[in-house]
């Protein structure tokens, strides 16, 4: 008949194009608390290594023979709740194979309620194991990068250049003290934190580092949500291009390397107090070597003269011995004074009013400051303590306003003012005077060496100074100097002290 | 042999200039001989010597002084070669035996022709008045 002819041929349309598809087709049918299969596709003896004819005598075959047994009860409870709430069912499974051995499957199907009271199953499926190897493969790479990432204490940044936001990841998260989760954010809210000391290299190293062909490193401080700042190594390399050749887009990543940092700085404190310490062993062997050397040759000098001088010329000589003698018990008595300094580093240490100290020197000194009718200013708030040897800073405080007196300008009435200041967190005394200057172009090396003066001025022997500085450097501090020929000087005392 | 007949001390070691000139005289030596106790007095005379009829023969120069040491002594010589006519040699007399000092003595060859440490003897004469030069 036509019409039968007509659906038969329409039959074998369809199934002739089922069976092209590489995924078995089939039709089940659950009636009486047993599985049937109705129909299914050639592409059976693919997928499963049976017979269509095999599949639809004994479906559960596929089960027992086919099904790996770790997934055998997961498959027949997802296919149980798919019939009972008559929902789409959608499961990967493994099953292993005569001739192909180990397969992943993914089932995918509808069930749907017959007249009968059972259900119907049209389902398919397909051999996902290519699939499912590509992603063990990208989740075994991401997890080893991850990993090695988080062992490394590294985190990633992809920046979008054209949108100006940045993706972190959660180990970027953490270094500025977020939780450990991966963010998008603009990307003001990274180079906000960064301090502002830093802002100019790191704008420079990116502006390098960001062309084709280069890469972007920089090391800078990142503020943490504490407040604190951390040492980061920044890393990367644009990846993407406009037609240009702007970049718009870099990845790279983030280190943490403030305990490297911390102690490469600490290194850096440990080479500069042992070359300060250095300086001043030269300086020493240098007055050895010279001070002490000066009296003993004029002694020798002086006693082979003797020998052959007569009565007259012995008493001048005599005279001079004794000068000789003097000058030894000087030097001797500065070099004692130095050594103590250098010995008795952990010195005593006591919290100070600098004011109070400062007018207690003014006292002891009240008669060559009227002498010279000297101003002194003083701004120096009332309760400001320095954690300091009381001993150094009245030498100190001593040595700076007799240097101030002694070096003043006789062409102008001398002022001297002492301003207290907080610099960097750090307590710095400017003590200025309006006196004869030091020309530091050519006397900035020697200012605190040993034996230096730069005035023609009697009894001027640089010990002072020299003593100054020593002392202020073993109490963890230092001095700084400017000046101007007749202009005046400025000595910044830095107290540095460990509190 | 050219015959010495002036001489700069340069020192500001007072008992040193007075130690000096003892020693020339129980060496017999006589020379006219001017005492600075820093560069700069030297340099001040040089100057106003401009005809150059008092320069010395002979500078005995020491190098730790206070206002202008004994190198910047030798740096404002050095300028000022040129306007005077007559060159004198130069001793460097020190107490100091730093090798960085007596290394830089070498350094100025042109200009200086020895270094002695202190204490000066009568052989340390013999060689800067007889067989200089």
């Amino acid at each position: 008949m036509p019409h039968n002819q007509e659906a038969e041929s329409a039959n074998a349309f369809y199934k002739k194009l089922i069976d092209e598809v590489p995924d078995l087709i089939f039709k089940a049918e659950y009636t009486n608390g047993k599985y049937s299969v109705v129909f299914c596709s050639e592409s059976v003896r693919d997928i499963y290594e049976v017979t269509p004819e095999e599949f639809i005598a004994d479906p559960d075959y596929i089960i027992t023979h086919r099904i790996l047994p770790l997934d055998r009860a997961m498959f027949a409870k997802k296919l149980e709740v798919s019939r009972i709430r008559l929902k789409r069912y959608d499961h990967e499974y493994r099953v292993k194979l005569p001739q192909k051995g180990l397969r992943w499957l993914r089932i995918t199907g509808k069930p749907e309620q017959i007249e009968t009271g059972g259900v119907a199953f049209y389902t398919r499926v397909s051999d996902i194991t290519d699939l499912k190897l590509q992603e063990q493969k990208l989740q075994v790479s991401e997890e080893r990068y991850k990993f090695a990432l988080e062992a490394a204490s590294e985190g990633l940044w992809d920046w979008d250049i054209t949108k100006r936001t940045v993706y972190f990841s959660g180990q970027a998260m953490k270094i500025i003290g977020r939780e450990n989760k991966d963010a998008t954010v603009p990307q003001s809210f990274w180079s906000s934190r960064v301090h502002p000391d830093d802002v100019k290299a790191r704008d420079e190293a990116k502006r390098k580092g960001l062309r084709r062909g280069s890469s972007y490193e920089s090391i800078y401080r990142i503020r943490t949500d504490e407040g604190k700042y951390r040492w980061l190594l920044s890393r990367g390399r644009a990846v993407e291009f406009d037609k240009n050749g702007k970049a718009t887009r870099a990845i790279g990543m983030h280190k943490d390397i403030t305990q490297l940092k911390e102690k490469e700085i600490q290194l850096g404190n440990t080479i500069t107090i042992i070359g300060n310490q250095n300086t001043r062993l030269s300086n020493f062997a240098h007055i050895v070597s010279h001070n002490l050397r000066s009296h003993a040759s004029n002694l020798k000098m002086l006693l082979d003269l003797f020998k052959n001088a007569d009565n007259e010329e012995r008493e001048e000589m005599l005279s001079h011995l004794e000068g000789i003698s003097d000058g030894l018990t000087i030097t001797i008595s500065h070099l004692k004074e130095l050594v103590e300094i250098q010995t008795e580093v952990k010195t005593v240490k006591e919290h100070l009013n600098l004011r109070h100290y400062l007018k207690n020197i003014l006292t002891i000194l009240h008669h060559e400051i009227t002498k010279h009718s000297v101003t002194i200013e003083i701004n120096i708030p009332l309760d400001v303590t320095v954690n300091y040897n009381a001993a150094y800073l009245e030498s100190i405080l001593l040595n700076f306003t007799t240097n101030a007196i002694k070096y003043s300008s006789s062409e102008r009435k001398p002022v001297i003012s002492y301003d207290f200041e907080i610099e960097d967190g750090k307590k710095v005394l400017f003590i200025s005077d309006n006196g004869l200057g030091i020309d530091l172009r050519k006397h900035k090396n020697s200012l605190f060496g040993m034996y230096k003066t730069f005035h023609k001025n009697q009894n001027s022997r640089g010990i002072g100074l020299f003593i100054t500085k020593n002392q202020i450097e073993a109490m963890g501090g230092k001095v700084e100097v400017t000046s101007e020929v007749n202009k005046g000087t400025i000595f910044k005392i830095y107290f540095n002290e460990e509190d | 042999m050219k015959k010495i007949n002036s001489l700069y001390v340069i020192d500001d070691d007072r008992i040193y200039h007075f130690l000096l000139k003892n020693l020339f005289k129980q060496n017999g030596i006589t020379v006219k001989t001017n005492f600075f106790s820093n560069g700069q007095e030297a340099i001040e005379a040089l100057k106003q010597d401009e005809a150059g009829d008092n320069a010395p023969d002979l500078i005995l120069l020491d190098i730790n002084m206070p206002i202008m040491n004994g190198w910047q002594f030798l740096e404002e010589y050095a300028k000022l070669q040129d306007r005077i006519p007559k060159t004198s040699m130069v001793y460097m007399i020190s107490s100091s035996n730093d090798v960085v000092d007596i290394n830089k003595a070498k350094g100025y060859k042109s200009l200086v022709k020895d270094y002695f440490l202190k204490p000066i003897c009568k052989e340390d004469l013999d060689k800067i008045f007889i067989s200089g030069n």
